[in-house]
């Protein structure tokens, strides 16, 4: 009956899709309304300050619908911010499944973060389907560049996390200090509008958040005749992201994650 | 054979890190029910913690060719935002169980468990007993070639006792068991081979008996909550409180008889103390009713 033999490639994709299922249900299952509130934090993110700046009339971004300009932004924002805290997080509430000996960390990390880019990127496809049906200009210029982009944003976002997961888990301290890190991200990643706006030496500063260039590259990639940050790059992201994974799986490899501390 | 590779294994605590095995080596004989003794903190659940993966060893490699379970009910594998019907298929699906053994599965536990419309309840609703009716069905509902047990908790009323006796038993023909307890009138019952853990070395004993008396010798003693368990057990208390106690684990079905007896005998004894002090109550009735009279 049981006595199946799974080859390891079955195993790891029995888990995967258990995980993937498993998470996908814990975030829709919870209420009756679990998909609606998925969707209405994005929207909520879009609607407040929409209407505040609308409403105040400043032409914030000169020759761009400011919806757009901010649902691009919030797009890669929204994707690394939940990805990196369900890691994160995952350390902790991801205990419980590896009593089963075929789940390991790492696999709950895969499927936390391939749930969560796909709720996003339903949530998102539903918001700009929405704001075309406005009247706005939404459709990205180059969708696989944004989808590049995308991709991207969710690498940075898997190294970043396990290097926040294993710091967590050497010092238990630090947890609550890297979710207070995540609190003035939203403002530097210039989502409510363009860093530029700031002295040339503060834009120098803020360059260092690798998120503001994604939010940048993101709006490059999908709305015409945008002006972004003059230190925009597409190498800097990327090789920060090679170098988190290269890190944070070898911290994983070393079972720093996975050591319990009591 | 489950083969342990010179494993060091250690816990950082609040004052240092404190070292459970070092260098550990350990070959646990093939087909055989194992049972793994020592005193407090000489690292049985540590040692069933590796063995069943829920922990990974600082060093050293831990091998088998053998399908172990997880800890058999064990409720901290449950997702509590889940129900419990949730839960099976998610066990089922990383077990590679689809479609109809999925089916059958579900319907196993359903009927295992007894928690009625509970079954589509999320767990966090569950009662401590109810999810470990459920956490015991669904380790019940896999074949294993070995089942984990640590100090496992049968629970619920005595029906619900019996049936996970019988289960077990009927597992237990096929599978064997590696398990940790305090209660050596349980390892005598259920075990073949000893391991006695002392101070981070385990010696392997062939004979029962003779691992018990090292394992006495070492200044072992049964667990008082173990002998307690046992007593409630017998004297057949209300099915509350069985619940609360983490009464003993499900025996094999040859010793249900004897276990039986056992029962019949303190009902018996029960009863004479009741006709006793029945008796006795009279006694002192007429005594007053004649001190009035006076």
């Amino acid at each position: 009956m049981d006595r199946l033999e799974r080859t390891p490639f079955k195993i790891q994709r029995d888990v995967l899709y258990a995980l993937l299922l498993l998470e996908l249900s814990s975030r829709f299952g919870k209420s009756r309304g679990g998909f609606f509130w998925v969707l209405v934090e994005p929207v909520a993110h879009l609607l407040v300050p929409v209407m505040i700046f609308t409403f105040v009339r400043a032409r914030l971004v000169p020759g761009i619908e400011y919806p757009v300009f901010l649902v691009y932004g919030f797009l890669p924002f929204l994707f690394f911010r939940s990805i990196c805290l369900q890691i994160i997080d995952a350390t902790n509430s991801g205990q419980g499944l590896l009593a089963y000996r075929q789940v390991q960390l790492l696999d709950v990390f895969i499927a936390k973060t391939l749930a969560h880019s796909v709720i996003y990127a339903v949530v998102f496809s539903v918001v700009l389907t929405a704001l075309g049906m406005l009247g706005y200009h939404v459709f990205p210029l180059r969708p696989i560049e944004l989808g590049g982009v995308l991709v991207l944003t969710i690498a940075l976002a898997f190294g970043l996390g396990l290097l926040f997961a294993a710091i967590a888990s050497l010092i238990p301290d630090a947890r609550a200090a890297i979710k207070i890190l995540f609190m003035p991200l939203y403002f530097a990643s210039g989502i409510l509008f363009p860093v530029t706006r700031f002295p040339d030496h503060w834009v120098q500063l803020l360059s260092i958040n690798p998120v503001l260039h994604l939010v940048e590259l993101s709006r490059i990639a999908s709305v015409e005749g945008y002006q972004p940050m003059p230190y925009t790059s597409v190498v800097y992201p990327l090789g920060l992201a090679l170098l988190t994974l290269l890190v944070g799986l070898m911290l994983y490899r070393l079972r720093v994650l996975t050591k319990v501390t009591v | 054979m489950i083969r342990l590779d010179n494993v060091t294994k250690s816990y950082l605590t609040l004052r240092g890190r404190k070292v459970v095995f070092r260098n550990f080596s350990l070959d646990i004989p093939e087909g055989r029910n194992i049972g793994l003794i020592g005193r407090n903190g000489a690292g049985k659940s540590t040692l069933m913690r590796l063995i069943s993966a829920v922990d990974m060893p600082d060093s050293g490699k831990i091998t088998t060719s053998a399908r172990l379970s997880w800890p058999v009910g064990l409720t901290g594998g449950l997702q509590k935002n889940l129900t419990g019907r949730d839960n099976v298929k998610f066990v089922c699906r990383v077990q590679g169980v689809r479609r109809a053994g999925m089916q059958e599965k579900m319907q196993f536990v359903q009927e295992f468990a007894e928690i009625g419309d509970y079954f589509d309840q999320p767990v966090s609703t569950y009662s401590s007993g109810m999810r470990a009716r459920l956490a015991f069905g669904l380790s019940m509902a896999f074949d294993f070639d070995y089942y984990l047990i640590d100090e496992v908790m049968s629970v619920g009323d005595a029906n619900f006792k019996q049936k996970s006796r019988e289960v077990f038993g009927e597992r237990l023909q096929k599978s064997k068991v590696i398990l940790v307890s305090h209660s050596m009138r349980r390892i005598r019952r259920m075990c073949d081979v000893v391991v006695h853990l002392d101070a981070g070395r385990a010696t392997v004993y062939e004979d029962v008996l003779e691992g018990i008396k090292a394992y006495q010798a070492a200044g072992g003693v049964e667990g008082l909550a173990e002998q307690d368990a046992d007593a409630q057990d017998v004297a057949g208390q209300g099915a509350a409180e069985q619940e609360m106690a983490a009464a003993s684990a499900p025996a094999p079905v040859s010793d249900a008889e004897a276990a039986e007896k056992e029962a019949a005998e303190a009902r018996a004894a029960a009863r004479a103390r009741r006709r006793k002090r029945a008796a006795r109550r009279r006694a002192r009735a007429e005594q007053l009713k004649a001190g009035g009279g006076q």
